[in-house]
């Protein structure tokens, strides 16, 4: 067993050596530095957020105008953002996932991609057909298709380069997330946790489209390429080896194959430890009562060799969830102080409602703390096992299978799903669209069928009782000392990705359909707010042309939180008196995947 | 009921569907399926107590998590409103869609659920109850077995 892992990763070790790595890099960090690009999805690979474009700021914003629209031509739900590479925008759609480059000097679209997918993987994605954008190096588009197809498309002429399997669509193995590349490689990951799919982290090479390594987030060591003696995590305060079969010791028999653990959300990189981080979703099924133990490491914070994919460190946050809180949220990596200490730090808001503060080198925790007041599944985590501290109450375990458990805070969309959160160098705050909804959960047994749903619980949600009324906050975050600052309340969860700028603003959309723009050191002074034609699920970005710039992002309602959470709140016996505020949603938005771009006025 | 009947056809739908085939739908010209509803179609006491057969209707119902789509009170989310929808499909209607699906609409198939399949007269006497009105709010309780027969 151990001698095959060794040559396992020792071969791949070879093959990333062989194939001119560095390149990759070293374009798309050109881009990157060039802040007239939006050249990634979270525009760097810190997942930052951050642009240092500052001729749109806090005095002239409430100026800003429409510029130009576009539509995608499809109704479902519109994450991401384009990317924007020199005087060419790479806009992408909701299934069927087609990719347009649009030329910024006539806004003419230069090719369109659209691929040919099985309409069965439609009914496969949960909450949604959503993309969340595609990448770009050295000359090649990324896009990760709904049917798990991986392909590249040249950037200038928009044909195929290359086509790879990444999963089995007949097994619900499934597609949502953007493609990141790092280094010579393109990094993905799986959806399909509702499908008993189990959850890995793939490498392609991006010349070839090759696979150079996998690495599942359960099951055995070698298949995790997990070294029991040298994957550390953190024990007893501090960090200690996983030692052997860490995640089967935590499961029940052959549970684990269809464990789930998937990986649909946001990855960073970080140049100086080679390292890929990114989260582990929710474990299968939702009925906790039908696997018992930790579920390792299903609702994790991982850390990864981009070369070889082995496995330097390792966090659960949920061990044995019982509430579908999925730690797929985005990685942010900052070098920031942390109680008072300067710190190569990794910080994430997890669906469970505590953002946690890591040393990203060691994988040490260092802060993990409530970013939702009401948050009350967990009083608190133990700084010493690094686990939250469950109250019995709100455990659907305890209370047991067909037993309502009510009141749970928060709901299993999370304080935050996907939409990723922004870091504004200049202040140090993490700037974060949080949601605000509590639920009831009954899980309830689910046999499994291969290439069927296997859920295993209904639930129902609410905004939190006892707060504004409303179902979402925007907040800003001390990470190094884990308190909230300032929070915005807002009618609808915010689930679009934030943007802060050298210009002092920070924006993001509204499931109404509202781009905002607030004052980064204020951010209860709104400086601008505009009316979109759909609700806003995606994220913002900006970029400079020929010395203007401008900002933009997607709306076109949908995903969970538009259209699972505005309709399955229309239960009339829920008695918690706010539920009227999302029928409201529908009186604001319609379905609609569109582009709008904001300049300020004059040439 | 003629079950071994039942399970052939099943098998030779999942083998259509394992080919990756058009389904010709063997199923849809045979006889016997879908299988005979009962007469009456389902019992309610107080608008949640339901018989065993409607009760297994709604436990396949939750195990095939109709309710992402359709709503946890069937009311409609992504998918139609089934409170509606059973205002108007015939029984037949009902369960070719569930056999086949509406892919292009998103409605997956369900053809190689054993669950779903076995049991569609039992879901069809659920969500009917719900469409009827007579059946109050998705949760349902079985009735003491003595009052079921």
């Amino acid at each position: 067993m151990k001698i095959k892992f060794n040559s396992k990763y020792l071969m791949s070790a070879v093959v990333a050596a062989a194939s001119g790595m560095a390149m990759a890099n070293a374009d798309v960090e050109k881009n990157i530095a060039d802040s007239k690009n939006w050249a990634m999805q979270a525009g760097d690979m810190y997942n930052q957020r951050h642009s240092s474009l500052s001729q749109i700021n806090a005095g002239n914003v409430g100026k800003m105008q429409v510029a130009w629209t576009f539509s995608t031509g499809v109704l479902r739900g519109h994450e991401g953002s384009p990317l924007v590479i020199g005087d060419t925008m790479y806009i992408h759609s909701a299934f069927p996932n087609k990719v347009f480059a649009v030329d910024l000097a006539t806004q003419k679209i230069k090719w369109k991609y659209e691929p040919k997918q099985d309409p069965a993987v439609i009914p496969q994605m949960c909450c949604d057909t959503v993309n969340r954008g595609v990448a770009y190096a050295e000359g090649k588009v990324f896009l990760q298709q709904a049917d798990s197809n991986l392909v590249a498309i040249d950037a200038k002429t928009g044909k195929e380069v290359w086509k790879t399997k990444n999963g089995d669509p007949k097994l619900g193995a499934v597609n949502t997330n953007a493609p990141h590349v790092f280094k010579d490689k393109v990094i993905t990951g799986i959806a399909g946790g509702e499908w008993g799919v189990r959850g890995f982290l793939a490498a392609y090479d991006i010349k070839t489209g090759k696979q150079v390594w996998k690495g599942y987030n359960v099951g055995p060591d070698a298949e995790m390429l997990m070294d029991p003696d040298k994957t550390m995590t953190w024990t007893d305060g501090a960090m200690k080896p996983v030692g052997k079969d860490s995640s089967l010791k935590t499961w029940k028999g052959d549970q684990w194959k269809i464990g789930g653990a998937t990986t649909w959300g946001w990855y960073s990189y970080d140049k100086a430890l080679n390292a890929v981080f990114y989260g582990s979703g929710n474990p299968s099924t939702w009925n906790p009562s039908q696997r018992p133990g930790d579920n390792k490491w299903s609702m994790s914070i991982w850390s990864r060799d981009v070369d070889t994919g082995k496995v330097n460190w390792v966090y659960q946050m949920t061990p044995f969830d019982e509430w579908d809180f999925d730690g797929i949220n985005e990685m942010i990596l900052a070098d920031i102080k942390v109680k008072g200490k300067d710190t190569k730090a990794l910080v994430h808001f997890d669906r469970n409602g505590f953002a946690y503060t890591m040393d990203r080198t060691t994988g040490a925790l260092l802060v993990a703390e409530k970013f939702d007041p009401k948050v009350n599944w967990a009083t608190h985590v133990d700084m010493k096992t690094g686990r939250p501290q469950v109250v019995a109450k709100y455990s659907t375990a305890q209370n047991g299978p067909d037993k309502n458990t009510k009141g749970v805070c928060p709901a299993a969309l999370g304080s935050k799903d996907q939409q990723p959160a922004s870091f504004d160098p200049k202040t140090g705050l993490f700037h974060v669209p949080t949601n605000h909804v509590c639920m009831d959960y009954e899980p309830f047994k689910v046999e499994y069928t291969a290439g069927q749903p296997y859920v295993g619980a209904t639930l129902a949600m609410f905004p939190a009782p006892g707060s504004h009324g409303g179902m979402g906050n925007f907040i800003t975050w001390d990470a190094g000392t884990g308190k909230i600052v300032q929070s915005k309340p807002e009618k609808f969860s915010v689930w679009s990705g934030a943007m802060t700028t050298a210009g002092g603003i920070s924006c993001y959309g509204t499931l109404e359909g509202y781009l905002k723009c607030v004052d980064s050191k204020d951010i209860t002074k709104e400086l601008y707010k505009f009316k979109t034609p759909s609700g806003i699920i995606g994220n913002v970005f900006t970029y400079e042309f020929k010395g203007k710039q401008y900002i933009g992002v997607y709306s076109g309602i949908g995903g969970w939180a538009g259209i699972g959470l505005a309709a399955g709140l229309e239960k009339d016996a829920d008695g918690l008196g706010a539920v009227g505020g999302y029928k409201e949603l529908a009186q604001y938005t319609e379905l609609g995947g569109s582009l709008t771009i904001f300049a300020l006025p004059g040439q | 009921m003629n079950m071994d009947m039942m399970k052939k056809l099943l098998a030779l739908a999942v083998f259509a569907m394992a080919g990756g085939m058009v389904i010709i739908s063997p199923l849809a010209g045979a006889a016997d399926w879908p299988p005979p509803l009962k007469e009456p179609l389902y019992k309610v006491v107080d608008g949640v107590q339901v018989d065993p057969d409607t009760m297994q209707g709604f436990r396949v119902w939750r195990q095939a998590a109709c309710d992402r789509c359709h709503g946890p009170e069937q009311q409609g989310l992504v998918g139609p409103s089934l409170l509606e929808s059973l205002k108007t499909l015939t029984y037949q209607e009902f369960a070719v869609t569930i056999r086949d699906g509406r892919l292009e609409k998103g409605m997956q198939s369900f053809g190689t659920s054993e669950q779903v399949m076995n049991n569609i007269a039992k879901l069809y006497a659920y969500l009917k109850g719900r469409s009827d009105g007579a059946i109050k709010r998705a949760k349902v309780q079985e009735l003491e077995s003595a009052e079921s027969k």
